[in-house]
C-alpha cells in the first residue's frame, strides 16, 4: 500500500467547496474504456446504444485508448493469459481512474470458477470501484453501477483516496511492486463469506 | 447517369429531420424504471417459511454458491412413549450474488417452492462481500416476485394444477355419491 | 520489434502486434503479422486469450450443468449451442422430443440466428468506419432480445433447453408479440440493404479484399456463410436437416456467393439473416396449427446417458458446431468435445492475410464473423 500519490498538490490539499466542484466535473464526464472480454461486453455496447444510451449519465464510450480514459469496465471473464494485459492497461490510465467489474466472470469467476485458465475475479489483479452482479448484467444494472460510482465520486476525497497507505476502507490492493499477486486484504474480503456468516 | 451533386447530402439530411420529428427509443432508465417480464432472471428470492434444508439446491448448484447452515431440533415429546421427532432448523441461507451464473437450477430442483426468481437487478456493490446476500435480504426479495405469466392456450396444463384439478374432481365426485 | 532484414528500410520486415485488446477484433484476438512496408508477408493468429477450459469443466458437470455452461462459449448464439448439446445427449439417449418443442427450438433458433447476425451486420461497418448502422442493429436486436427475455428470463443466455425438450411452455400472448416483434424487424431490415450494401464506399472497401478460394476454405475447414461465401455450398440445415428444418425446405434459402471476397461475406450474412427472419415466421405459423402438447419429457432424477459415444453437428449461425460426446455410463460426460465454427474460420487468416495492404487488414479480420470466445472455448 505504499503508493505515492499522483494527484497534483492542489487537488489533494484544495478547500471543500474547490473539492466539491472538481468531484461533479469528475463525476459526470467519466470517459469509458471498455475492457471488453466475452459476454458482458455485447451487453456493454448494448448499453452505450440507443436504447440505453450511457451517454445521458456522462459516461462517453469514445475514449481512444486507457491513457485518455477515467473508467475502465471490465466485462467479462479474465483468464491468466490475458491478465497481465489488464493490469497493464489499467496502469497506463491517468490518475484518478476508476474500475466496474461487469459481471459474474470478472467479479469472482462466475461460471468458470473451477477452471484452470481463469482468473478468480478481476480484483486479484486491479482494484474494483463497483461490482455489477449478473451473468450478463441486464443493461440497466450498469447504469446503476455507474450511478453507484458516481455517488461514490461524489463523496470522495482524493486526499484519502491517494494519501500513503490510504485506507478508505474499500479494500483497494494497491501493489504496483507485486503483478498479479493479491495484495492482502482484498483476498480476505473475498473470502469473508465463505468461512463464517 | 451520374446522381446530382448533394443530392446524397440532402437524402441524408432528409432522414436526419425524419428521425427527429419521431419519438426516441431510449429509455430514461434511472427516472423509469424497465418493464421486465416476469420471467426475467434478476435476482433470487427465498421464501425461507417454506425452506427444509434439504439441501438440493446447494448441492445441484454449478457454481456452489449457496451456502446454507441449519441445525436439529429435538420436538418435545407428545405423548409418554412416543419417539421424540427432530426436525431442521435453517441458520444461515446465503446466495453469493457475485459468483452465481444465474442459471436458475436451485429454483427448479427446490421441491417445496422455497425460491423464486424476481426481476430486480438494482444491487450494485462496492464490496463485493455486500454481494453475498443473506437470508434476511433474499426475504425481502420474495415482495418483488411477479406472479408467474399465464401459459399459452396450446401448453400442456402445468402438472400442478392437474393434480389440483383431478383431487377437485374426485372430491366433488365423492360429495355427489354421499348427496 | 524490428525484425529481420537487410539493405534499406522498404525492405526491412517489421513485426506488428495486433491485440490482445484491440477495437477491431471485439474480443481478444492477438494477430501477429509480418510486415514489408505496407504489405502484410505473414499472419499468425495467436489464439488462447479467451481459453476458459470448458470442455474440461463439462467433465464435471452433469448434464443438466452443461447445458448452462455450453451457451457461454460462443456469446453470441447460446441458443444454438444448448441445442447441439442436447441433441447429443437426445442421440445418445435415443429420446424423442415432442413435436411442440421441435418447431419451438426451431423458432428459437432462428431468432438466434438474427441476433447473432445482426451484431455482424452492425459491427463490421463499425470497423469499416461507418457508425450509424450499428446503432440500427442494436435496435432491433433490442426489440428480438425482449422477445427472448419474456420467453426465457434471459438477455442472452437464455438457458432454455433442457435435454427432452424446453424450460418450460410460452407465456400466454407470447406468438403475437413475437411474431409481431419479426414483422417490425422484418419491415426495418432494408436498412442494411440499402445503407450499408448500397454504399459505396463500403463497396469499394470490400470489393475484391481478402479472397478466399473456394479450395483453401474447404482445406481449413471453413464453414457458415463465410465458406459459403466462396462457394462452399453446404448447410446442415438443408443437407442433413435436424430439428424442423426438413419440413421448412421451401423457406429455406441457402445463400451462396462464388467471388469469397468480404463483400460477399457480408451478402451472404444478410441475405442468411432475411432468410432466417422468414423461418422465423414460418415457424410461427406453424405453431398456430400444432395440437396442443407438452414442450418437455419426464426426466428421471439422475439423469444418465449410456455408454458410448455420439457426434452430432449443427449448423450454428457462424458455421458448423459439432459436440464428440463420449459417455461411459455416469451422469457427467467423460469427454465433451466441442468443434467450433470460429476457431477453424480463423486459421484462414494465415492464408488470407499475405500480401494484403495493412489498410485491408481491419476489413477481412471482420469478415471472418468470429466469436473469440467461440475460438479458444
Amino acid at each position: 500500500m505504499s503508493r505515492p500519490a499522483r494527484v497534483g498538490a492542489l487537488s489533494r490539499l484544495a478547500p471543500d467547496p474547490v473539492k466539491l466542484v472538481l468531484n461533479w466535473g469528475r463525476r459526470y464526464s467519466l470517459w469509458v474504456f471498455n475492457f471488453g472480454l466475452a459476454c458482458c461486453a455485447i451487453e456493454f455496447i448494448a448499453t452505450s446504444m440507443a436504447r440505453h444510451d450511457f451517454i445521458r449519465l456522462g459516461v462517453i464510450p469514445f475514449a481512444p485508448g486507457p491513457r485518455q480514459a477515467d473508467l475502465m469496465v471490465v466485462s467479462g471473464t479474465v483468464t491468466d493469459k490475458m491478465a497481465p494485459a489488464v493490469k497493464r492497461l489499467y496502469e497506463q490510465m491517468p490518475e484518478p481512474k476508476y474500475v466496474i467489474s461487469f459481471g459474474a466472470c470478472a467479479n469472482c469467476g462466475g461460471p468458470y470458477w473451477d477452471s484452470y485458465s481463469v482468473t478468480k475475479g478481476v480484483d486479484q489483479i486491479i482494484p474494483v470501484d463497483v461490482y455489477v452482479p449478473g451473468c450478463p448484467p441486464r443493461p440497466e444494472a450498469l447504469l446503476q453501477g455507474i450511478l453507484k460510482l458516481q455517488e461514490k465520486i461524489a463523496r470522495e476525497s482524493l486526499g484519502e483516496r491517494y494519501a500513503d497507505g490510504g485506507a478508505d476502507g474499500s479494500g483497494r490492493p494497491d501493489g504496483p511492486d507485486a503483478p498479479g499477486r493479491p495484495d492482502g486484504p482484498d483476498a480476505g474480503a473475498l473470502r469473508r463469506g465463505l468461512v463464517r456468516p | 447517369m451520374p446522381p446530382l451533386p448533394g443530392s446524397g447530402l440532402a437524402k441524408g439530411l432528409a432522414i436526419t429531420l425524419r428521425t427527429m420529428t419521431r419519438r426516441s427509443v431510449t429509455d430514461e432508465y434511472p427516472d423509469t424504471e424497465p418493464a421486465l417480464p416476469p420471467r426475467s432472471r434478476g435476482t433470487i428470492a427465498l421464501f425461507e417459511e417454506n425452506c427444509t434444508v434439504c439441501m438440493l439446491c446447494a448441492r445441484e448448484c454449478p457454481d456452489w454458491c449457496i451456502y446454507i447452515d441449519s441445525h436439529k431440533e429435538t420436538l418435545p415429546v407428545e405423548r409418554p412413549g412416543a419417539r421424540a421427532r427432530t426436525h431442521n432448523v435453517l441458520d444461515r441461507f446465503a446466495i453469493d450474488f457475485s459468483l452465481c451464473m444465474y442459471c436458475g437450477i436451485c429454483i427448479e430442483v427446490c421441491p417445496f417452492d422455497a425460491l423464486f426468481w424476481s426481476p430486480e437487478f438494482e444491487y450494485a456493490e462496492e464490496d463485493i462481500a455486500d454481494l453475498t446476500h443473506e437470508r434476511d435480504r433474499l426475504r425481502e426479495w420474495m415482495w418483488t416476485v411477479p406472479e408467474p405469466p399465464a401459459l399459452d392456450p396450446a401448453a400442456e396444463e402445468p402438472k400442478e394444477a392437474a393434480a389440483a384439478r383431478t383431487a377437485a374432481e374426485k372430491a366433488a365426485g365423492r360429495e355427489g355419491d354421499t348427496a | 520489434m524490428v525484425g529481420l532484414g537487410a539493405g534499406d528500410s522498404a525492405d526491412t520486415d517489421m513485426v506488428l502486434n495486433i491485440g490482445p485488446q484491440h477495437p477491431s477484433t471485439h474480443g481478444v484476438l492477438r494477430l501477429r503479422l509480418r510486415m514489408q512496408g505496407e504489405r502484410i508477408t505473414a499472419a499468425e493468429p495467436v489464439v488462447g486469450y479467451m481459453h476458459r477450459g470448458a470442455e474440461k469443466l463439462f467433465e464435471a458437470r452433469d448434464y443438466r450443468q452443461i447445458v448452462v455452461l455450453a451457451n457461454r462459449h460462443d456469446w453470441l448464439s447460446a441458443f444454438s449451442n444448448e441445442l447441439g448439446v442436447v441433441h447429443a445427449v437426445e442421440t445418445m439417449l435415443g429420446m424423442e422430443v415432442p413435436v411442440r418443442a421441435v418447431w419451438l427450438r426451431t423458432l428459437l433458433a432462428e431468432l438466434n440466428r438474427v441476433l447473432n447476425h445482426l451484431m455482424f451486420l452492425g459491427s463490421y461497418p463499425l470497423e469499416l468506419g461507418g457508425m450509424t448502422p450499428v446503432f440500427y442493429a442494436f435496435r432491433e436486436r433490442e426489440e428480438l432480445q425482449a422477445v427472448m427475455e419474456e420467453v426465457s428470463g434471459g438477455r442472452m443466455h437464455y438457458m432454455f433447453n433442457r435435454v427432452g425438450g424446453l424450460k418450460e411452455d410460452l407465456p400466454a400472448g407470447w406468438t403475437r408479440r413475437a411474431a409481431a416483434a419479426v414483422a417490425a424487424v422484418r419491415s426495418r431490415m432494408g436498412v442494411f440493404d440499402d445503407l450499408v450494401l448500397g454504399n459505396e464506399i463500403f463497396r469499394a472497401r470490400t470489393r475484391g479484399v481478402g479472397v478466399l478460394p473456394r479450395e483453401t476454405a474447404q482445406a481449413y475447414g471453413v464453414s457458415g456463410p463465410v465458406a459459403r461465401a466462396s462457394g462452399l455450398d453446404f448447410d446442415l440445415r438443408r443437407d442433413e436437416p435436424y430439428l424442423a428444418y426438413g419440413e421448412l425446405a421451401d423457406v429455406l434459402r441457402v445463400a451462396v456467393r462464388q467471388e469469397g471476397d468480404c463483400l460477399a461475406r457480408f451478402e451472404c450474412l444478410l441475405e442468411q439473416t432475411h432468410n432466417a427472419l422468414e423461418l422465423a415466421e414460418a415457424c410461427l405459423g406453424r405453431l398456430a396449427e400444432l395440437p396442443p402438447g407438452p414442450v418437455n419429457q419426464r426426466l428421471p432424477k439422475v439423469l444418465k446417458a449410456p455408454e458410448g459415444h455420439v457426434y452430432t453437428w449443427t449448423e450454428n449461425p457462424l458455421g458448423l458446431n459439432g459436440y464428440h460426446l463420449v459417455s461411459r455410463g455416469e451422469k457427467t460426460p467423460w469427454r465433451l468435445k466441442l468443434r467450433s465454427a470460429s476457431f477453424n474460420n480463423v486459421q484462414a487468416l494465415t492464408e488470407l492475410l499475405p500480401g494484403c495492404l495493412v489498410a485491408d487488414m481491419v476489413a477481412i479480420l471482420g469478415s471472418l464473423f468470429f466469436v473469440v470466445g467461440d475460438i479458444d472455448k
